[in-house]
Formats: C-alpha cells, structure tokens, sequence
C-alpha cells in the first residue's frame, strides 16, 4: 500500500494553498505509508530561474556541505538564493543551458549530492517518516501556488531512505514529477533497457521507472497524456499513478484496476486520492468523486 | 457519545470518534430499540456499519470508504455521497442504496436483498453474486458480473469490458451499450417474467430511468464453460 494524492487548481491562481491541502491529504492517508512522505509543488507563475532541491548525502554536517557546495555553484552558474534546511540545499539559479549538464555539474561537485528536482515551478521536498514530520521540516503547508502531487510511502521491495522516497523528478526533464501506488512488474527488463543506452536510475526502486518512461516519450515529442496513454501498454503490474509538469496534472490506472484512485473535479479544482477519505479531509465539501476506472488516463492542462 | 436528535431519529456525529466507537454505538442504539439512525460526517471511513443484522434503517449523510454494510442481513442501508470498495460484500439480505459512485467490487458476493447504485460504479461489481439484486443507474467499470452464481444485475447505463465473463446462473440486464462481452457471456432474448422484474424494480428503485425500460437487453452465461473437456485447448487457450 502506499497513498498519491494530486491536487490542481483551475482558477489560474498562484496562491492557492497548495501545500496545505496536500499535506491534509497525505495525512489522511498517512497510514497507508508511514515510512515516508513526499510533495512536489509547483508555482506555474515561476518562470525565468530553476530552482533545485539537492540532497546533501547521508554523512551529516548539511550546513557546512551545503553552504560549501552553494560557494562552488556561484563558480559555475549564476545563484540567485541559496539555503540550507535539514538534507537539503536549495538553489535558484539563472541558468539556461541543458538541465542535464546542469545536474552532471552539480553530481560532480561531490558524488553524495542528488539533485531531487530541478525545474522552473517545481520543487520536491520528501524524507523517511509521516507526513506531519515533512512539514515540521520544511514548512511544506506554507507553499503555495496551483500544482501540487504528494506521497506515502510503504515500502515493499526497496530500501527505505530518502532517495528511494516519492515524489520521483525525472531526472534531466524539468518540472516532470511522478507518485506512484503499486508495482510495475516489468521493471527489471525495462530498466535494463535504459540502461543500455546509458540512463542512470538512482534508485532501485520501480516506481522510478515510470518518470523515466515519461520522459523519454516526451523528449521524443509526445504530450504527457500521450506518453501516458502510451505507458499502460508498456508497463505490466498493478498501478495507479500521478504525473505533474509546469502547467497540467494526469492520472493513470493499470487495465485491471488493481489499485484505488478516486477523482473529482469542480469548477475550481481537481482532485486525485487514492482513498475518499484524505479528500474530503483536506478539502471537505459534498462534491461527487468517483473511481477511476480500469485502463483510464486523463490529463487537464492549462 | 450517541446523542438523540429528536423524537423519531437518533443519530451519531462521527467526528473524533474510532470506527469501533461508531460501529458499538450504531448496535447499541439498536439495541435501545430504534429503527432510524442517522449517522452524521460518516467522512468516507473505512469499514462502517458492518455486520448489522436488524431490520433498522441506517442513514450515513456523507460519503463512507472501503465495505461499508458488510455482511449486513436484514438492514436497510442509505448512503447520501459515495462508497468506497467492497460496498456491502457478502450482504445476506437487506436494502442498500448510494446516491452517488461507488469504488471496486461492489456487491461482491451478496447472497440476497438489494444493493442499488444511483451513479457509477467501478470495476468488478457485483462479482461472484450468489443471490439478489444490483441495480446501477449509472456505469459499471471493468469485469462486473464475473463469475456470479445467481442473483440479477441491472446496468442502466453503458458496461465496461469483460462484462459478465465466465458466470453461472447470474441474469444481467444492459440498458446502455456493453464494452464487451466476456468469455461464455451472451445475449438472450427478455421473458416476460424478466420484462416485469425489470419494471418492477426500476419502478421502485429508479423511477427516473423508467423511460428506458425498452432498451434493456439480456446477457446471461453460453454454458460452454460449465462443463467442457479438459483436452479442449482451443477453451482453455479463449478463456485463459
């Protein structure tokens, strides 16, 4: 069990409290997945710099790391702002070049960091415990803006830490961020294929794959609702996903609808939970939600 | 904790209180003698009202989660927003309607009464039903009436794939368009004994649809599964 949630706003604000209601969510849910929690919320009004989150490694001292690693990212790019909170550094820069030159830069500065996403309007903050420690942490519920997905994870097949946490960012591919409920059972063989072509996983983790999928189908030129469309005959195994970019939100559901997902939409909003309940916690309301159906994708842009 | 609102309806306000805490307190007002409960910010919790087995009627105002009227005999249940999975699984007898969605395998199993759906349903509705009735207003998801036994399901909507696939002596009526059919499922022609229960049941149930009762087309089992040899690879290879 794990629990996604995904929440978009439809009014064209960027000061939705869109980490509020995902946290609200996720600890509805929490007990779905109390080894770790994760969001990733987007500010489509952001535009112009990248903003990173990067993990600092598991060997302590962040403070010193970061600010030591922030001094060598002035040598390499235009930082705007830089901070440090707890395995985190975070980074605006005014950066134009490839994203992935960008992120190879950075993991060549010290081989602990792991840019955990890179993007115009998203960020990703996720760590090992429940939801509430997540924004004790980092003040997720304060964030706002009009996207935001979040995840709970219980752990079936991986290691628990922070790198293995969801939401997943594709590397390389800004703003492109994943949550994923279930297994995907031909991910041995599908990432033996990347691999062959020289993708790097971080992780050993399944879910990862989902991202990397995603973007490979978008850097070839798909939308994200075709390459999601695309990924449900690709993928084998029991799955209910959400996929965020910059400016839209989708769901998918594996052919046999093995796993929960619930969905409503309003004239202000959608919303995606696993379970009804982390809804109606977040947002309350008598607005009808339904399951996804079997095999079902759908995407809303702005 | 079980407070009475009036004369004639007692209810329970759900908020901060466990499930067992609502579950005790719906047998215990039971138990004092009363016939309607209302149970006020059900809030789509998980396993309430399970295993009730008194003609009361129970009214959750509010949408409840995963098997709400679970195994219930006798109860007359009243869902006023949506249900989660396995909405009243393996109910013996008794009276259930949502009037909204419900999620994932709803009446699975049920033995006898009626689980009536006003809005969608999700997939695997209705599975291995060995008595009763479903009725859905609405849509019904991915493999409905798989392996049912007995007992009719009613769709007045569209269904989705494998519909009805490899059942026994479960009788289904479509009044929208069926996605596909399943391994063994076919489409028979109505009796007048099927066109009264149709008419009756809507008539009671889902007045609003009475319009289509024309429209309703049945899909009962070929038998070709109930018995045939085991050397017969081209079956095995269809329904495999």
């Amino acid at each position: 069990m794990c629990g996604i949630v995904g929440y978009y706003d439809k009014t064209g604000s960027n000061q939705t409290p869109v980490g509020q209601i995902v946290l609200d969510m996720l600890n509805a849910l929490g007990c779905r997945g109390p080894d770790s929690a994760g969001v990733a919320l987007y500010n489509s009004h952001n535009v112009g710099c990248t903003i990173l989150q990067i993990k600092l490694g598991e060997r302590g001292h962040f403070e010193e790391k970061g600010w030591h690693i922030a001094e060598k990212m002035r040598e390499l790019t235009d930082v705007q702002d830089a901070s440090v909170t707890a395995e985190y550094l975070r980074l605006v820069v005014d950066y134009s070049g490839k994203p992935a030159e960008l992120e190879r830069c950075i993991e060549q500065l010290d081989p602990d960091l792991e840019v955990v996403s890179m993007g115009q309007s998203l960020e990703i903050v996720k760590q090992v415990g429940s939801p509430q420690n997540l924004d004790d942490t980092y003040h997720v519920s304060s964030f706002t803006g009009n996207i935001g997905i979040g995840h709970t994870r219980l752990s079936t097949e991986s290691r628990v830490d922070l790198s293995h946490s969801q939401p997943f960012w594709s590397h390389g591919y800004p703003d492109l961020a994943t949550v994923h409920n279930g297994h995907i059972t031909s991910y041995r063989k599908q990432r033996w294929r990347y691999e062959q072509r020289g993708v790097h996983f971080y992780t050993e983790n399944d879910s990862e794959i989902i991202g990397v999928y995603l973007a490979d189908q978008m850097t070839k030129g798909a939308t994200l609702e075709a390459a999601m469309r695309k990924s449900i005959q690709d993928m084998d195994g029991s799955f209910s996903y959400v996929a965020a970019t910059a400016n839209s939100i989708g769901f998918a559901k594996d052919p046999f609808a093995l796993k929960p997902l619930l969905v409503a939409e309003t004239d202000d909003f959608v919303v995606i939970a696993t379970e009804e309940i982390a809804i109606r916690a977040a947002l309350g309301g008598d607005f009808p939600v339904r399951e996804a159906q079997a095999g079902e994708i759908r995407v809303w842009q702005a | 904790m079980a407070s009475i609102n009036n004369e004639s309806v007692a209810s329970i306000n759900c908020e901060g209180l466990t499930i067992r805490e609502i579950n005790t307190g719906i047998k215990r007002l039971i138990a004092e003698g009363e016939t309607d409960i209302v149970i006020q910010n059900p809030a789509a919790r998980h396993n309430l009202g399970v295993g009730l087995v008194s003609p009361v009627k129970v009214t959750f105002d509010g949408s409840v989660g995963y098997y709400c009227g679970g195994m219930i005999d006798s109860t007359t249940i009243h869902i006023t927003g949506t249900a989660g999975w396995g909405l009243s699984e393996s109910m013996l007898n008794g009276t259930v309607i949502v009037d909204n969605n419900a999620g994932n395998g709803a009446a699975a199993s049920i033995r006898g009464g009626i689980v009536v759906i006003k809005g969608d349903a999700a997939a695997r509705a209705g599975v291995s039903i060995k008595g009763g009735v479903l009725l859905i207003g609405g849509n019904c998801g991915y493999m409905a009436g798989f392996m049912g036994q007995k007992g009719k399901i009613i769709v007045c909507g569209d269904t989705g794939a494998a519909f009805a696939d490899s059942m026994y002596q479960t009788e289904c009526y479509v009044g929208g368009t069926v996605g596909e059919l399943g391994n063994d499922a076919v489409v028979s022609d109505l009796t007048a004994e099927d066109s009264a229960f149709l008419d009756e049941t809507i008539r009671q149930y889902l007045p609003e649809k009475i319009s289509m009762l024309g429209a309703f087309k049945k899909i009962v089992a070929g038998r070709k599964l109930w018995n045939f040899h085991k050397s017969d690879w081209k079956t095995w290879r269809e329904v495999l």
